[in-house]
Parts: structure tokens; C-alpha cells; sequence
């Protein structure tokens, strides 16, 4: 069986201005593509069953870096942590985990455009049909949007490659309410300055499909409502003190103890070495303890390292 | 043989690292395992150190 085996579920083609809500099961694929081209996509992305797991732009960016493309997960938010979603194909490879979504605060604030498509209200207004409010669309997954960093650390938005026919294919990891919409921002670089419609294709997968994705990690730590202190969802919307709250904070008290290592003339002069350069710290001690701890991820930490090169 | 002991001010979860890391057969002791990162270390940031050794 092969990718273009698989069964076409659904179709539909998502307008300037609007977006769409689709119910997704795992196993399941959810194909975005262009059009005329130079479209970019937001997409926010929920577990079905339970709205408070939802994407995480934070962790995905942490784990895959500010252009997650095929082969990389998106991840849901702490303390969840779960691929919720496997990039499978991507044939730009132009996305973003950078910026936030675009909003009505923005367009008027820097545009003066108090009325104008934006994709916070795009997507508030697709997700409305699942009885989801303002409140819980949370910062997008940017397919297709162009970005970079420059050298003075601010991002920029770059013009958009994405040619006609190209898309981006989703595996859904688990069952989720899928939630793509044409970005609003027409006075931005980010769609090449013209909104233009995107195509959505929902398939069933293939096992070609699946071998597609690596064997995503799974902890102890990915937790669920049944490891929360607190289990319901708080329903009102003021927040009050808990009398019967006591603190219970992990590994809490946070213990201090010297570790004595007894080093020779030579590795003493190693360490001074090292001290000498200012690069790693003002004492012996806090040299040594920069070294092991570098060291220890370089040699043994999984995932990306977060170190400087 | 002249030596000189250092003090590293850790707390428990650092520790517990180190001895996951000992346990796992990497070094024998803790202290063994931060010398062995101390050479590592020196080997892939002072590459002029260790080629004057």
C-alpha cells in the first residue's frame, strides 16, 4: 500500500477570512495546500476529547526549532506533552513557531484598522462551532509563513515561496479538533500582501504513512487530569483563595551539598586554564561545575542540546 | 603528589544526576566522573592544551 492509496475523506476549501473546524481521529491525515500560492496557514489544534490539551508553539519550538517541517511533531503544552500531530511532507519547508497569531489589537493599534481579518478571530470563529471561546485559541502553528531572526535578535517576516499545488500533510497522533484558517494579515509580508483560499484534504493514513513517523518519546512525565491535584475544569471566572491549600512544591526543600573533588597538580592546571579564559566562570569551583554540566549534556542529554556552538 | 580539593556546591537533583550518570557505568565515583569531564572538556575546548601535553 502506498501513500497514494489512501482513501479520500473530505474536502473543502477555505476562503479568505475564514477558517475550519475538523474533527480528526489518529491515524487520520489532514493535507493543507495552496492554491495560486504564498498563502500562509495558522493552525490551532486541540485534543478531541479534552479541550485543555492543545498545541504548544513553546515546546514544539524548543524540541524542533523556529522552522519545524516533515519529521518533526507538534507538541501539546505542558504538563501534556504529547505529539498530537506528525509533519509527514512538507514541500516548502518556510514555517513558523515564532510569531503569535495575528489580531484585531494589532491591525488597529498598528495599522489603525480597527475592523479587518485577523487570524485570532478567524480561529475563534471556527472553533465557536465546538462551543470553544476567544479565550481558548492559543498561539498558532504558522505553515507556510516565512521568518527569520536577525542579527540584532528581532524577527523578521520574509517574502512568501510557497507555489501553487504546495502543501503540508499532518498525521494525527491522537484525536484532535484540527483548525486551519488563511491567515488575515494582508498589510503584512506574510502572504505576499493578497489573501488567497487554501485547500484542505482529510485521508485516512496509510501504514505507509505511519512508517513516515519516528517513535516519539513517552515519559512518565507526559501527564494527563488524572495525575492534577485539582481535578475539574474551574467553571467561573473569578479567581479566589483556596483555604485548604497547603504548598506542595517538588523536591522541595532544594538541598544544598559540596561535592569535594580532590584533582591533581596537572588537572588543577587544566581548570586555571580554563578560569584564565573568563569564558566559564569566576572560581575554581564554579568552572568545574560549568564543565561537568556542559559536558554531561553534550555526552548524554537527548534531544537538542540548547548550547552554544 | 600535590593535590588540591575543590568544592561543588550542588543541590540533590544535581546529584542525582551524577549518580544515575555513575550507576549507568560511566565512571566509577562521582568524583571520577567530574575529572573525566574536567579532560573531555579541556580536550574539546583547549584543543592547544592537549596537543602541547
Amino acid at each position: 500500500m502506498t501513500s497514494s492509496d489512501r482513501k479520500l475523506l473530505y474536502e473543502h476549501i477555505i476562503q479568505p477570512g475564514t477558517g475550519k473546524a475538523l474533527e480528526m481521529r489518529r491515524g487520520q491525515i489532514l493535507r493543507i495546500a495552496q492554491t495560486s500560492g504564498r498563502q500562509c496557514a495558522d493552525f490551532n489544534c486541540f485534543n478531541l476529547h479534552d479541550y485543555k490539551e492543545f498545541f504548544h508553539t513553546g515546546r514544539t519550538r524548543h524540541l524542533h526549532g523556529l522552522h519545524p517541517t516533515t519529521g518533526d511533531f507538534l507538541w501539546s503544552a505542558p504538563p501534556r506533552e504529547r505529539p498530537m500531530m506528525a509533519i509527514i511532507e512538507d514541500t516548502v519547508g518556510t514555517n513558523d513557531v515564532l510569531y503569535p497569531r495575528c489580531s484585531a489589537f494589532l491591525f488597529e493599534y498598528q495599522y489603525g484598522l480597527p475592523v479587518h481579518t485577523n487570524c485570532h478571530d478567524i480561529q475563534a470563529e471556527a472553533q465557536r462551532e465546538y462551543g470553544l471561546t476567544p479565550d481558548d485559541v492559543h498561539d498558532s502553528f504558522n505553515f507556510f509563513m516565512h521568518t527569520g531572526v536577525g542579527q540584532d535578535g528581532h524577527p523578521f517576516i520574509a517574502k512568501n515561496t510557497a507555489g501553487p499545488g504546495d502543501y503540508v500533510e499532518l498525521l494525527a497522533m491522537i484525536d484532535v479538533l484540527a483548525v486551519p484558517n488563511v491567515c488575515g494579515a494582508d498589510v503584512m509580508m506574510t502572504s505576499d500582501f493578497e489573501l488567497k483560499p487554501l485547500k484542505l484534504s482529510l485521508y485516512e493514513g496509510t501504514e505507509v504513512d505511519w512508517a513516515r513517523v519516528t517513535e516519539p518519546p513517552k515519559m512518565r512525565n507526559q501527564r494527563n487530569p488524572l495525575h492534577f491535584k485539582v481535578k475539574n475544569i474551574k467553571a467561573d471566572r473569578e479567581l479566589y483563595k483556596d483555604a485548604a491549600y497547603t504548598p506542595d512544591f517538588t523536591n522541595v526543600p532544594i538541598q544544598i551539598a559540596d561535592l569535594e573533588v580532590e584533582l591533581t597538580g596537572e588537572e588543577m592546571g587544566l581548570l586555571s586554564e580554563l578560569v584564565k579564559t573568563g569564558k566559564y566562570g569566576n572560581t575554581d569551583a564554579d568552572v568545574l561545575r560549568y564543565v561537568f554540566f556542559t559536558w554531561w549534556i553534550g555526552e548524554f542529554m537527548r534531544g537538542p542540546k540548547h548550547v552554544p556552538k | 603528589m600535590t593535590t588540591t580539593k575543590i568544592k561543588l556546591r550542588l543541590n540533590q537533583q544535581q546529584l542525582e544526576l551524577i549518580d544515575d550518570t555513575v550507576r549507568a557505568g560511566e565512571s566509577n565515583s562521582r568524583e571520577h566522573l567530574v575529572r573525566r569531564a574536567l579532560h573531555e572538556f579541556v580536550k574539546a575546548n583547549l584543543p592547544q592544551r592537549e596537543k602541547d601535553r
